[in-house]
């Protein structure tokens, strides 16, 4: 079901500026300045993807590795949001309390956009 | 602290009746721990405190290696990612631990189980780890035997009983995410453990913890532990962290001094380039990550270091690697492997490099690291987008955290190295501090074979100072185990497909091997009991780098089950 999907990979492309930080950006609770170097641009799915999944699902999730390779799986939405979220033991740690549903949202788009 | 947990012994208070009626309780004897061999026992995680991963017992020999079968064999439940710890022995009973820090101690002789043990973990927090739920070893000392968990503590059990002794609380790892997977060191009254982790972004502390009370004494902060080290992390970039001391080091009782490694910082990889001093997630050196450290065992003050990879980029770290001691020519030496495939050899008294020398074929992350000085020459550091060429060693190394070995008997140092490289592309990401459960890569990447050849590796017979090579024997998969050399002039290896091999350890001929039906990626030992000696490896697949051989292999591995495991314990035909 992509629906779901699209409606939220839209907001997540259109959501205005400071507030698409506290989406799609690792929280930085303790209130530490950001970096110069990172803006708001850098925060997608991609980025997300490079910072935390890409250990396992390689070449950017196009091909398998520790993780299977996700381009065009044939999965559906719900299932890899549920994965994400509740991980799979001994295989892929749970993100259900790190990633917000936004960030969430936006690996998927990600994912989803992926050529092989 | 805190008492809890499941004690599943069957007969256990007749058993520790019998126990301590039959033998006094034993005490670790320093001269076992500091000898060169291990001989009926098997105290510590590397064998003794000189790490030789040596067995003086030769029963088992080249001439009768051949009538070795299995004499027992022991299931750990909920061996999740299969077996990855290696054994202790002391008097005539195996100890091991499995997957959530679940300790057995066994009839060393018939695998009789005499007690279990199976910690209350916080699987809420276990199922946010990546490097979880396994745990790759114990420590005895004191009466005691310890084992850390992967939520942030170190647990004592009775050596007799198994019964929880003291239980402490070392890491907030609900915040840090990091707890313990690596083995403790026992050094006369206190225990010594490093957590878990390069990618996250806690200081990577190693404890000192005192054996009796479980009170923690000291603790030391690998990144940015001193003032010195502070000033190597630009701006407040040493909150990004890493720098986990996530395997046993070892100790130096003739300087009262414990050698200890540690991991690399995060992110693994950062987009600075050749400005990496000055820009990046993490200006500058990063002391004391992907280091070796000298500590006082005692107070937890840091002697002297020396930093392997100043600001490692490559996920190079020295937290792998046994720390052999060893005399040359009237200089006391310490050799140790760092994870890029390069063993440096250093003084004991200063960590004064002595030779640096590669052990593996495929190296490009360094032009070469000058044996005199060990500074790095012609270092690759990555800019933002694609890595070409393709950067090799891959980020599983071109060794591993699996140990080697050494024989005082022939002088030569064992050791399984690792041929792989990897297409990559450095992704600017921005540094994470809060929380703490993700991971901090920096790159996306994918294995690929070196230039030279397959994806491959290699166990060679070298002198451990200069690097000269004897023999070598190749394989079509990296073993990912540990490797044991005996006064029996064997070496044995249990190899990736699930094969222990034992070869002649002058000429690398195979000898014997025997099939365990699974992958092999966690110790190897050998002790007496019963004036027998036995020789004991857990099977059991599944470390984060055995994930890698699917994608890069395919079968056996696709089909290899990492859910399972099962100590298998060999001895001679009758």
């Amino acid at each position: 079901m992509r629906i779901l999907f699209v409606v939220v990979a839209s907001l997540a492309i259109i959501w205005p500026g400071p507030s698409t930080v506290s989406l799609a950006q690792p929280s930085n609770s303790a209130g530490s300045p950001i970096p110069a170097e990172a803006s708001p641009n850098d925060i997608d799915g991609q980025k997300m993807f490079a910072t935390t999944c890409g250990f396992c699902h390689q070449d950017g999730g196009r091909h398998a590795g520790r993780g299977p390779k996700l381009s065009k799986s044939e999965r559906s939405d719900e299932f890899i949001i549920e994965r994400i979220k509740k991980g799979k033991m001994g295989a892929m740690p749970a993100y259900g309390s790190v990633f917000s549903d936004g960030q969430i949202i936006a690996i998927l788009a990600y994912i989803r956009g992926l050529d092989d | 602290m805190a008492l809890y947990g499941r004690h599943l012994g069957s007969g256990v208070a007749l058993a520790a009746v019998v126990l301590l009626t039959a033998s006094p309780v034993h005490a670790q004897s320093a001269a076992a721990l500091n000898a060169e061999a291990a001989q009926n026992d098997w105290p510590t995680h590397h064998g003794t405190y000189k790490s030789y991963h040596y067995s003086g017992l030769d029963q088992i020999n080249t001439g009768n290696v051949k009538n070795l079968e299995v004499a027992w064999m022991h299931f750990p439940e909920r061996a999740t990612r299969g077996l990855q710890s290696t054994p202790l022995a002391v008097d005539g009973v195996l100890y091991y631990s499995g997957s959530y820090s679940r300790v057995w101690a066994l009839d060393g002789a018939t695998g009789r189980t005499i007690w279990s043990y199976a910690p209350e973990l916080d699987e809420e927090l276990v199922s946010k780890q990546t490097h979880s739920p396994y745990n790759r070893g114990i420590a005895i000392g004191q009466g005691n035997l310890y084992v850390g968990t992967v939520d942030g503590r170190l647990i004592a059990l009775n050596l007799k009983t198994g019964q929880p002794v003291w239980d402490t609380k070392l890491l907030d790892s609900k915040k840090m995410t990091v707890g313990f997977t690596g083995a403790p060191l026992v050094v006369k009254d206190m225990v010594i453990i490093g957590a878990q982790g390069g990618e996250w972004p806690h200081r990577g502390p190693i404890f000192g913890v005192d054996s009796k009370t479980g009170q923690k004494k000291w603790e030391f902060f690998t990144v940015a532990g001193t003032e010195e080290a502070m000033a190597s992390w630009g701006g407040d970039s040493w909150r990004t962290g890493g720098g986990g001391g996530w395997m046993p080091g070892a100790y130096d009782p003739e300087t009262n001094t414990v050698w200890w490694g540690t991991a690399n910082p995060a992110p693994l990889y950062d987009w600075s380039g050749a400005d990496w001093k000055k820009s990046g997630p993490r200006p500058g050196d990063n002391l004391y990550t992907t280091s070796v450290i000298a500590l006082d065992p005692d107070t937890g003050k840091l002697k002297f270091y020396h930093q392997e990879l100043p600001h490692d980029a490559w996920d190079f770290d020295s937290a792998v690697g046994e720390f052999v001691m060893l005399d040359r020519g009237g200089k006391k030496l310490v050799v140790h492997a760092n994870k890029s495939g390069y063993i440096f050899v250093y003084d004991r008294s200063n960590a004064k490099v002595e030779n640096v020398w590669p052990l593996v074929k495929n190296i490009n992350f360094v032009k070469s690291i000058d044996p005199k000085t060990g500074e790095l020459i012609g270092r690759r550091d990555l800019a933002e987008g694609k890595v070409d060429p393709p950067l090799c060693p891959a980020i599983a190394g071109g060794i591993s955290w699996n140990s080697g070995a050494y024989n005082p008997k022939n002088g030569l140092f064992y050791r399984i190295g690792q041929e792989w490289c990897m297409e990559m592309t450095v992704e600017k990401t921005t540094p994470i501090l809060e929380p703490m459960a993700q991971l901090n890569i920096g790159a996306t990447f994918k294995f690929i074979p070196p230039p030279d050849g397959p994806a491959r590796g290699h166990l060679s017979a070298r002198d451990p100072v200069t690097g000269a090579k004897k023999w070598e024997v190749n394989y079509k998969y990296p073993p990912l185990a540990s490797v044991l050399a005996t006064a029996g002039n064997l070496v044995f290896v249990p190899d990736a497909e699930g094969v222990v091999h034992a070869y002649n350890a002058d000429t690398g001929e195979e000898l014997w091997s025997r099939n365990n039906g699974m992958g092999h990626n966690a110790g190897i030992i050998s002790y007496m009991a019963g004036g027998k000696q036995y020789i004991a490896v857990p099977a059991g697949w599944g470390s984060l780098v055995a994930d890698e051989f699917v994608a890069l292999y395919g079968e056996p591995f696709k089909s290899m089950s990492k859910n399972t495991g099962a100590l298998v314990v060999f001895a001679l035909r009758q």
